[in-house]
């Protein structure tokens, strides 16, 4: 394991500064701050399957809202406790990751991203056909129970989901499965060749996906307290998490939640200047943007930045 | 019976012409176009514009919507595919991020009420019993048109071979003297034209709406998925094998399971054949 | 003693301050129809409260958020409306799912709140269950399960008295709302107008041909189609009219709702008629509506021509929420305010007859057709000649020729119900 002791001071300063955020900034802005730790907890989950070993998923939505759902359903129509409805949430999101990884093994690059595009979109329309009593059908269901009330709760709730998903997928991808793994986005001929069971490999990224997607979309669903299938099995809430992801840099564990962060405060502090569409057309073209500019990220701008000030203060 | 078969016929017709650019780029320049949806967009509203607000011949609405969905698809090349050489996942991602750049523009532009087309051919006749409008008819000789002069456009021209090439072997194409970077733009530039025009019949089909972009994109998707890359012959009866399913889905099963059909269709046959049923890796 | 006036001095100039004005939120789309339609209702009525001294003297003024018609959109709209703007009152042109979206958080925010549009049943479900939390919520239409019920008298009256027909096939999309229109209508069909249903055919909103579906209508041999659609209700009656199906078909299609239709569809919806709720395109309408709509396009020259018929609840529902809001002494004490605001009743009347009426149920009232409750609902009624209130819904009908009009009730009526010169 390469880690090192400003490693742990950079998670430090980190966390004492968002823990300490809810002291300096408005209710308004904490609402928008948790959305954003929705996100980059979705952009991780993308990441740790995508970005690290280059098999593009456009099923993420399907991992989370099954997670969504599976909660939705069960404390909303059986009276299922959280304390089960949440980990039964997250072993059904990964039951269904397998199923996703069945046909998937097969299959490499462009068609691995049009499979899970059809899963979701097969998702999408079974959702409003099968049991919409359970479902809600296209309306969804309204009035799920919460965790906690109010903005600070709900912050501080979403924040320490976040820093154990965050933490978590760092300590993972510095063992040497995580090196395996990006080595697979790397090159996965050379690492089947190296002796290493790449099935396996995959197999765990895909499990560890969906894990943090169904333990996403179970927190999401409790916190936002309704879900429609417009709003989880959508197009533009799989564009929202890849880009968060893209844009702040792949396969790094900062960079989607940079992303994420930029994304969607982007989005909200556009509100009052461009109230109607032209936001999301600023929006999605900043974003083009920015991933043209820089396909690796934010994080890698961040980068050329430092190092540029490095050499600029050493000579 | 023979009901299903004539409507089974005109959907199918309709799903190969939509299909059809997205096999080429996927074939050619080895791309997930994920923004080919919004061709047929574009297309759609441009024929709008046209011929509906501004009152232009119907003829000339078609081709205007053509020579932006041309001019579309040109740009996407040059200002996309280009500066990103040729990575194919960041090629995919800004697809999809540009798709969703131009669904909000038509928002901007015509805001967001679903508008229907005016029959590009009025007129409706009875066949065995099926109502049959001329328009939809149209689209399907127009669709069998395009497919069959696309396929003797590669097969018997000096530029079609040389797409054909390209999309079998990059490297050896330019060998050979062929310059890929051409023939890749010009499979830009036809993919967007075939795409413009299929938007203006499907559009005729259904409505002019934002989000339409994404229902042509997953039929594309099956196609390709079913079929395999590669094969103008194979996407023409795999666009049947869906479109006859679809109809026989609504007309005799359940009209609610369209989709769910589809959906299925496609992850049987990767499961059971990967590579889809018609899968080549080169356009032939 | 000047200790303590100094003290209340203070406490008032700090009131002053802090409610130097009133701050109206707007969620709800700003590209579309609907949403325009309530934010230009809202904007008007505004402007003429203010130009009157404003509510309690103070001024009142709007700011908006978008929804883009996404539920989670929504979610976030309704907590920047709450939490950033803090607003006072809320009014809302959200369609069914963004309205349930953000239901939670005004459970939670306990702002008052008008819905303008969403007519879902399920919402008025939930303030009987829960009317505490509820409290703040008020819908000023007519919930759908009242439109569908009137709807079936339409069925007795025209349907079999006038054009003889008793059978029906019902094409319903599958949705949640197709669902629940299509089982009250099959539920009331039969016993109470005579009507048979003889399939339900369910279609995916998705779908790109029906022609299959109206060949497998017309094969049940059933007298008229039933169509139930709102999500992409033009695509079905354009392929209808396209299609020159032979065969008359009535219902619900949401995209018949506004003045635009006809240039939307380009001309292929003559012969289509749904039921829509009140004022509707084609309704004659009282003086004080009809000067709202003469000062409505004289400000306004984009789309939407004519406000849909949320734009008449929003401009009459947020007068009345500042009206109660004044004997409430604001907004702030929600409880008080919602109790003022069930008193709110404002009837208008046309050629001496009650015509339009905005007030609402009372949480006990038993409406006598359905047998149930509509507390913090829209009231209506469902008896000829509607001397209570308006009816729930209206039939309208547009013609080959593009004009529109309304067919049913007949107390309303200004055109009558035909069928398409194609069918025979």
């Amino acid at each position: 394991m390469n880690i090192r002791w400003y490693h742990f001071a950079l998670w430090a300063a980190f966390m004492a500064v968002m823990f300490a955020l809810p002291e300096f900034v408005s209710r308004g802005t904490l609402r928008t701050v948790i959305f954003a730790n929705f996100l980059a907890i979705f952009a991780i989950s993308w990441d740790v399957l995508s970005g690290r070993t280059g098999y593009i998923s456009f099923g993420h939505p399907f991992l989370i809202g099954i997670g969504a759902y599976t909660t939705a359903i069960l404390t909303k129509r059986f009276d299922v406790a959280i304390e089960a409805s949440i980990p039964i949430a997250v072993i059904v999101t990964m039951i269904a990751g397998f199923i996703v990884f069945l046909p998937a093994l097969r299959i490499k690059g462009s068609y691995f991203a049009l499979v899970t595009l059809a899963f979701m979109e097969l998702m999408y329309q079974l959702v409003q056909v099968i049991r919409p009593d359970l479902t809600g059908g296209t309306r969804g269901i309204s009035g799920i129970q919460g965790i906690t009330r109010g903005a600070v709760n709900g912050y501080y709730l979403s924040l320490t989901l976040l820093l154990v998903v965050a933490v978590t997928v760092w300590l993972v991808m510095r063992t040497r499965v995580g090196t395996a793994l990006s080595a697979i986005g790397m090159n996965e001929e050379s690492v089947r060749g190296s002796g290493l069971d790449t099935t396996k490999l995959k197999l765990f990224a895909f499990l560890f996906s969906a894990l943090i997607a169904g333990l996403g979309g179970a927190f999401y669903a409790h916190y936002v307290g309704a879900i429609a299938p417009r709003a989880l099995f959508d197009i533009n809430f799989l564009f929202t998490i890849i880009v968060a992801a893209l844009i702040g840099g792949a396969a790094t564990t900062a960079g989607p939640i940079i992303g994420a962060f930029f994304l969607t405060f982007l989005l909200e502090y556009l509100r009052p200047y461009l109230p109607g569409a032209e936001r999301y057309f600023i929006y999605g073209g900043v974003a083009l943007l920015l991933y043209m500019y820089q396909p690796k990220g934010i994080i890698a701008l961040l980068e050329t930045m430092k190092d540029r000030i490095i050499r600029r203060s050493s000579t | 019976m023979l009901q299903i078969i004539i409507q089974g016929l005109l959907l199918s017709g309709l799903y190969a012409l939509i299909a059809v650019g997205f096999t080429l780029i996927f074939s050619v320049g080895r791309v997930l176009n994920l923004a080919y949806g919004a061709y047929l967009m574009i297309g759609g509203y441009a024929f709008f514009f046209f011929s509906q607000q501004l009152g232009l011949p119907i003829l000339l609405g078609v081709i205007l919507a053509g020579v932006l969905g041309c001019l579309a698809g040109l740009l996407k090349y040059r200002l996309l595919v280009i500066p990103l050489k040729g990575d194919h996942v960041a090629i995919e991602i800004s697809t999809l991020i540009l798709a969703v750049v131009i669904q909000a523009g038509i928002v901007l532009l015509f805001g967001d009420s679903p508008k229907v087309l005016l029959p590009i051919v009025p007129g409706v006749t009875q066949i065995a019993g099926a109502s049959v409008t001329f328009n939809i008819l149209t689209a399907t000789l127009v669709s069998w048109a395009i497919l069959i002069s696309l396929y003797l456009f590669i097969k018997k021209t000096h530029l079609g071979r040389a797409m054909q090439a390209v999309s079998m072997d990059k490297k050896g194409a330019a060998i050979s003297g062929v310059n890929p970077d051409h023939i890749n733009m010009l499979t830009w530039g036809i993919s967007g034209t075939l795409g413009a025009v299929a938007g203006v019949f499907f559009a005729s089909y259904t409505q002019l709406s934002p989000s339409m972009w994404v229902a042509p994109l997953i039929i594309a998707v099956a196609v390709v998925i079913v079929g395999g890359i590669g094969s103008i012959i194979g996407t023409l009866i795999v666009a049947h094998i869906i479109g006859f399913m679809e109809v026989i889905a609504v007309a005799e099963i359940a009209p609610e399971l369209r989709g769910v059909f589809t959906m299925l269709l496609i992850i049987a046959v990767l499961i059971i054949r990967p590579q889809g049923l018609f899968g080549r890796e080169e356009i032939q | 003693m000047i200790k303590v006036t100094a003290t209340s001095a203070l406490a008032i100039i700090c009131a002053t301050m802090a409610a130097a004005e009133v701050k109206v939120g707007f969620i709800g789309s700003l590209s579309s129809d609907t949403g325009l339609s309530t934010l230009r209702g809202a904007e008007i009525a505004i402007e003429e409260l203010n130009a009157a001294g404003g509510m309690n003297g103070e001024q009142i003024v709007m700011v908006t958020a978008d929804t883009s018609e996404d539920p989670t959109e929504g979610v976030k709209a309704y907590e920047y409306l709450a939490e950033t703007e803090e607003v006072d009152f809320i009014i809302s042109g959200s369609i069914d799912d963004v309205s349930l979206a953000w239901m939670p958080r005004m459970q939670e925010f306990q702002i008052p709140t008008l819905d303008t549009w969403t007519s879902y049943i399920g919402i008025i479900d939930m303030v009987v269950e829960d009317p505490e939390t509820m409290a703040p919520y008020f819908m000023n239409i007519a919930s759908d399960e009242a439109l569908a019920t009137l709807y079936i008298n339409f069925g007795a009256d025209v349907l079999k008295g006038q054009m003889g027909w008793e059978s029906t096939v019902i094409l319903a999309e599958d949705t949640a709302f197709g669902e629940a229109i299509t089982g009250l209508i099959t539920d009331a069909l039969g016993p109470v107008a005579g009507i048979k249903t003889t399939e339900i055919i369910k279609y995916d909103v998705n779908t790109v041909d029906f022609a299959p579906l109206f060949s497998r209508a017309q094969e049940t041999g059933a007298d008229f189609i039933y169509q139930v659609s709102t999500v992409n209700s033009q695509v079905v009656s354009s392929q209808y009219v396209k299609l020159q199906v032979p065969m008359p078909m009535t219902g619900v299609n949401v995209g018949a709702l506004g003045l635009e239709y006809w240039e939307d569809t380009g001309g292929a919806g003559g012969g289509i008629s749904t039921l829509s709720p009140v004022p509707s395109v084609g309704f004659e309408l009282d003086p004080v509506s009809q000067s709202f709509v003469d000062t409505y396009q004289a400000k306004y020259t984009s789309r939407p021509v004519m406000p849909h018929f949320n734009g008449f609840n929003a401009y009459h529902g947020l007068k009345q929420a500042m009206a109660a809001a004044e004997t409430a002494g604001g907004f702030g004490d929600v409880k008080a305010w919602s109790a003022e605001m069930k008193k709110q009743d404002l009837v208008l009347e046309k050629d001496g007859k009650l015509w339009l009426r905005y007030g609402f149920w009372g949480d006990d009232e038993v409406e006598e057709v359905t047998g149930r409750t509509y507390p913090h609902n829209a009231r209506f009624d469902l008896t000829s000649p509607y001397e209570d209130a308006q009816p729930s819904m209206v039939v309208v009908q547009w013609k080959e020729d593009g004009s529109v009009g309304v067919v049913y009730p007949f107390e309303y009526a200004t055109t009558e119900f035909t069928i398409p010169s194609w069918v025979k």
